[in-house]
């Protein structure tokens, strides 16, 4: 079922490419039209994996990675709204299409552990994915700062230079990106602790929970992101560390955030594992 | 009702000829009007900027039309018609179209795509609107030529990149800080450079200007031009810290803002950019500076390089535009000959309508009986089926495909109703003169 967005996806990457390329208004028009149905179809989608198993299908990484993507999608398509600006969709889509990959391969099966029967899962599931969509904006958005920096430096106005927002703008732009995401991931990781000590209380032979500590390289690593992201909020504001080095440490932070979300979860984490 | 244009531009006319003809730095409106009172032009507007003075005439009698423009452009700037006429281009209905259609897009400019003209043709066609000597021909023209001006902007790249180097300055600014309001600039020497590039920040809105200059009634000069304060040495060396734009134009042999200088400045700022235009020749700041990661700096030759970077990509783009003035020539062409059938269509109407209120006249004293509601009510239904009736026809006479066929086609409507097309389109303001099928063959 994940195949459907997915092409959908692809098809409105390779619009926005095109787009991006010739700049017309209407092939800009067609890619937003693209996207607003695989956002469509796959709100139909987990819709329907919703209905099946009785609660949003986050327990199963397959299917997180799907939620991820329409998240993403989602806060993409506010931000191209509010701004009126498409470049950015050209950076954004690839990502949507490389992970929608993942659940379009393998749908995974829905087995929640009861452990997870909680609202508070749900709370810290939601809070985190719409921390890590924020986070791939701010690191698309530092990018595109760093191209653009670049070629206005070099004095080659080039390719970029015609196609991008100033670079007033997306900084701007990432600052609140990286806002807005810091405030999720704190409520997350708050969330995802406290609810920790009431599950312990309540299921005590359940072993994912005896290995929620920081030693665990899942939340070692996403504590580690939080302190990224917070010391680059903090530099911005008393450093000056706007700009270049603000785009920098979003790209590193996101890496870092993408690196918690599939290969440690895949292979390393031992505490987030609940199946 | 055919389209005339008569003009001289800068392809075609020597600039004293051109001025000697102009029409802008007179009253254009009291031109348009003089021009309009001669019988043949029922709809006239003049076009008048530094590089064209353009005519465009709707006219039943083009060969008419054409004298009585002649005569108009020789009496008004008092000049013989044998000093001019050489240089005048004259086009009639789509070639006339297209001119004006290429005018409004950009391509007819000296530089390709400036953005200007489509401005200067609106308000061309706002004075003449303004006197009343425009009708339904000219008007549709200028609004469809307005249309491909837009799309032309839109779709093609021929207007983007700044072909001057103050404007490729202000643009540079706006690809680093965005809207330029309220940003701080600082201002090196007052020559006629920094003059042009300090107007166009100004328009951008930026906000505090200080200027400093060695001849201090230089820098009052342009500091009462654009809004700014003059400033001394020392005090826009001390602003540079709170600075965005440092623009320097001095004739100083050497650098005036040298990596220390700078670096002394900025240090303590935090890391929002700086943006330094070095307009002058030998240059006014070490190329050392440049390398401060906060600081963007161009000289006037890099400037020069985006401005023929931007020239030659403008020309990339010409046969872009070209295609989108064909294809709306197409569109404007079928409009135009959609007009034909308008006399006989209204013709047709009247006819139809004239029936309607005789059959009901003749009716009167059997509908005597009706009362007042239900008499409106039949004056309505009669008048529907009429309109029902007509629809079809009307559509399909303005739809024909080609002259020809538009002419047999009339020709049979008139004879199958006993029309005489030109008996009855008095109401037609564009069409006191209406093209009868047998003119218009000839043509």
């Amino acid at each position: 079922m994940n195949l459907i967005p997915l092409i959908l996806y692809a098809a409105a990457g390779v619009v926005y490419a095109i787009h991006f390329a010739r700049r017309q208004p209407a092939i800009g028009r067609a890619a937003t039209t693209l996207l607003l149905f695989a956002v469509l179809s796959h709100t139909f989608v987990i819709g329907m994996q919703t209905m099946e198993v009785g609660h949003v299908p986050f327990a199963n990484l397959s299917r997180l990675v799907s939620s991820f993507v329409w998240l993403l999608a989602l806060s993409y398509m506010y931000l191209e709204l509010t701004t009126d600006e498409r470049a950015m969709g050209v950076f954004i889509l690839p990502i949507l299409v490389g992970l929608q990959m993942i659940p379009a391969i393998n749908p995974g099966v829905e087995r929640a552990d009861p452990v997870l029967d909680s609202p508070w899962f749900w709370v810290h599931i939601a809070s985190l994915l719409f921390a890590y969509a924020s986070f791939a904006l701010a690191a698309m958005l530092g990018l595109t700062y760093m191209l653009q920096f670049k070629e206005i430096k070099k004095k080659q106005l080039g390719y970029f230079y015609t196609r991008l927002p100033s670079l007033h703008i997306l900084d701007a732009m990432n600052s609140r990106a990286v806002l807005l995401g810091w405030v999720f991931l704190t409520i997350g990781v708050v969330v995802g602790v406290v609810w920790t000590a009431q599950a312990r209380a309540l299921s005590p032979g359940n072993i994912n929970l005896q290995e929620m500590s920081l030693d665990d390289p899942k939340i070692f690593i996403a504590v580690l992101s939080w302190a990224v992201y917070s010391f680059e909020m903090f530099a911005r504001r008393t450093l000056g560390w706007a700009g270049r080095r603000s785009a920098w440490l979003s790209a590193l932070g996101f890496v870092i955030i993408l690196l918690n979300f599939l290969p440690v979860n895949y292979f390393v984490t031992t505490s987030h594992t609940f199946q | 009702m055919h389209l005339l244009l008569l003009g001289v531009s800068h392809k075609t006319a020597p600039v004293d000829l051109r001025e000697r003809l102009d029409f802008s730095s007179r009253d254009l409106g009291a031109a348009v009007e003089a021009l309009a009172t001669r019988p043949s032009t029922a709809e006239s507007v003049v076009l008048s900027t530094c590089n064209r003075s353009e005519i465009y005439v709707a006219s039943s009698d083009p060969f008419q039309a054409r004298d009585d423009v002649t005569a108009f452009l020789s009496e008004y700037h008092s000049l013989e018609p044998g000093t001019f006429m050489p240089h005048v281009f004259a086009h009639s209905d789509e070639a006339a179209a297209r001119h004006l259609f290429r005018v409004a897009a950009g391509l007819d400019s000296l530089v390709v795509g400036e953005p200007q003209i489509l401005g200067q043709v609106k308000e061309a066609f706002q004075t003449a609107s303004d006197r009343r000597c425009t009708g339904p021909i000219l008007s549709k023209l200028f609004h469809w030529a307005f249309g491909v001006g837009k799309r032309v902007r839109t779709e093609t790249a021929l207007g983007e990149g700044a072909v001057s180097i103050s404007f490729a300055a202000v643009a540079l600014a706006r690809k680093i800080f965005g809207r330029l309001e309220g940003r701080r600039v600082v201002i090196i020497g007052a020559g006629e450079i920094s003059t042009l590039t300090a107007e166009h920040l100004r328009t951008h809105g930026v906000g505090e200007m200080l200027i400093t200059s060695r001849t201090a009634a230089s820098a009052e000069a342009l500091a009462a031009a654009v809004g700014g304060v003059t400033v001394s040495w020392d005090e826009a060396m001390g602003a540079l810290g709170h600075a965005d734009i440092v623009v320097t134009a001095t004739g100083s042999q050497r650098p005036i803002l040298t990596l220390p200088q700078v670096e002394a400045a900025t240090g303590r700022r935090r890391s929002d950019p700086l943006f330094i235009i070095d307009m002058a020749v030998p240059r006014d700041v070490d190329p050392a500076v440049g390398d401060l990661e906060q600081v963007f700096l161009y000289n006037i030759d890099d400037l020069q390089t985006t401005v023929q970077e931007n020239l030659s990509r403008r020309a990339a783009e010409i046969q872009h535009a070209e295609t989108i003035v064909s294809e709306e020539l197409v569109k404007f062409a079928s409009w135009q000959r959609s007009r034909g059938a308008v006399p006989t269509v209204v013709a047709l109407r009247q006819r139809f309508d004239a029936i309607r209120r005789s059959e009901l006249q003749r009716l009167d004293s059997k509908l005597a009986g009706l009362s007042p509601e239900a008499r409106a009510r039949v004056d309505e239904i009669t008048r529907l089926i009429i309109e029902k009736l007509l629809l079809d026809p009307t559509e399909q006479l303005k739809a024909l495909p080609d002259e020809e066929t538009q002419v047999a086609y009339t020709e049979a409507v008139n004879r199958l109703f006993r029309l005489r097309a030109n008996e009855s389109t008095s109401e037609m303001p564009d069409s006191s003169t209406p093209t009868r099928p047998p003119d218009r063959r000839r043509s």
